[in-house]
């Protein structure tokens, strides 16, 4: 794929933006909704990873501890909103199209990032407890 | 075969298809959002008062994008401002990230301050 043709990928028309035709509003409008759900999504992710590395207690015997749980849910909020914008454009692009609208990743890459973070937990709190 | 009669409304109940309804919504959306940059500006503000007004600035102006396809708008005007909108709210979270990521890192601490009354 070209240069042209990876940036166009990320844009609501393709790469023509004059490709398909203009969606029912309403489409549009669940379309940023959902986007809109993500985006507040990342940004209780960015909360919480604050609040924990700025005012949970220390982890007795794991100095890193507070870091180690905080930072990657900061950078998961980061993430979440890149990918929801994707998601974004890719369902845009489908319903301009009259495509039907593609699965969506993004389910799945919370639930991962879930269940990481709460074995990260239980691992500090687990070593913190046994020290 | 269903009758296509019945998914009409019956009289004096809401058109979920009307275009009003899914704008007040989309609305709605929009100032929840802006209420949650608040949110994480009031908490980044105990750290680092600078990083917490700039993010506390950014929640009033995501709430005016909100407003930006109101009644008056044409239906031709809506993927212009619909997708201009959707890039700066994502890059104001991947900034507002990398600002709290500052913070937290090099930012000081307050350790225990949740367990305090």
């Amino acid at each position: 794929m070209s240069r042209s043709g990876r940036f166009a990928a990320w844009w609501p028309g393709g790469a023509d933006p004059g490709e398909g035709h203009e969606p029912d509003p309403r489409f549009t409008f669940a379309n940023e909704r959902t986007f809109l759900a993500w985006s507040r999504t990342a940004l209780a992710l960015v909360v919480a990873g604050l609040g924990i590395v700025q005012l949970l207690p220390p982890f007795p015997g794991v100095p890193a501890g507070r870091h180690l749980l905080g930072v990657p849910l900061i950078v998961l909020g980061a993430v979440l909103a890149i990918v929801a914008y994707g998601e974004w454009v890719r369902n845009q692009r489908a319903l301009r199209r009259g495509d039907p609208l593609p699965r969506s990743v993004m389910p799945w890459i919370l639930a991962a990032a879930i269940a990481g973070m709460a074995v990260i937990s239980a691992i500090v709190l687990l070593l913190s407890a046994l020290r | 075969m269903t009758d296509p009669a019945a998914n009409e409304p019956e009289a004096g109940e809401p058109d979920e298809t009307d275009r009003g309804l899914a704008l007040e919504r989309t609305s709605l959306s929009w100032t929840r959002t802006a209420i949650s940059f608040a949110a994480l500006g009031g908490v980044v503000l105990r750290e680092n008062v600078i990083t917490g007004v700039v993010i506390l600035a950014v929640a009033p102006l995501i709430w005016r994008l909100g407003r930006l396809t109101g009644s008056g708008s044409s239906a031709s005007q809506l993927p212009i401002v619909s997708g201009t909108r959707i890039r700066i709210i994502t890059v104001s979270i991947v900034g507002v990230s990398l600002l709290s990521l500052l913070v937290a890192v090099l930012g000081p601490s307050v350790p225990g301050a949740l367990l305090r009354p």
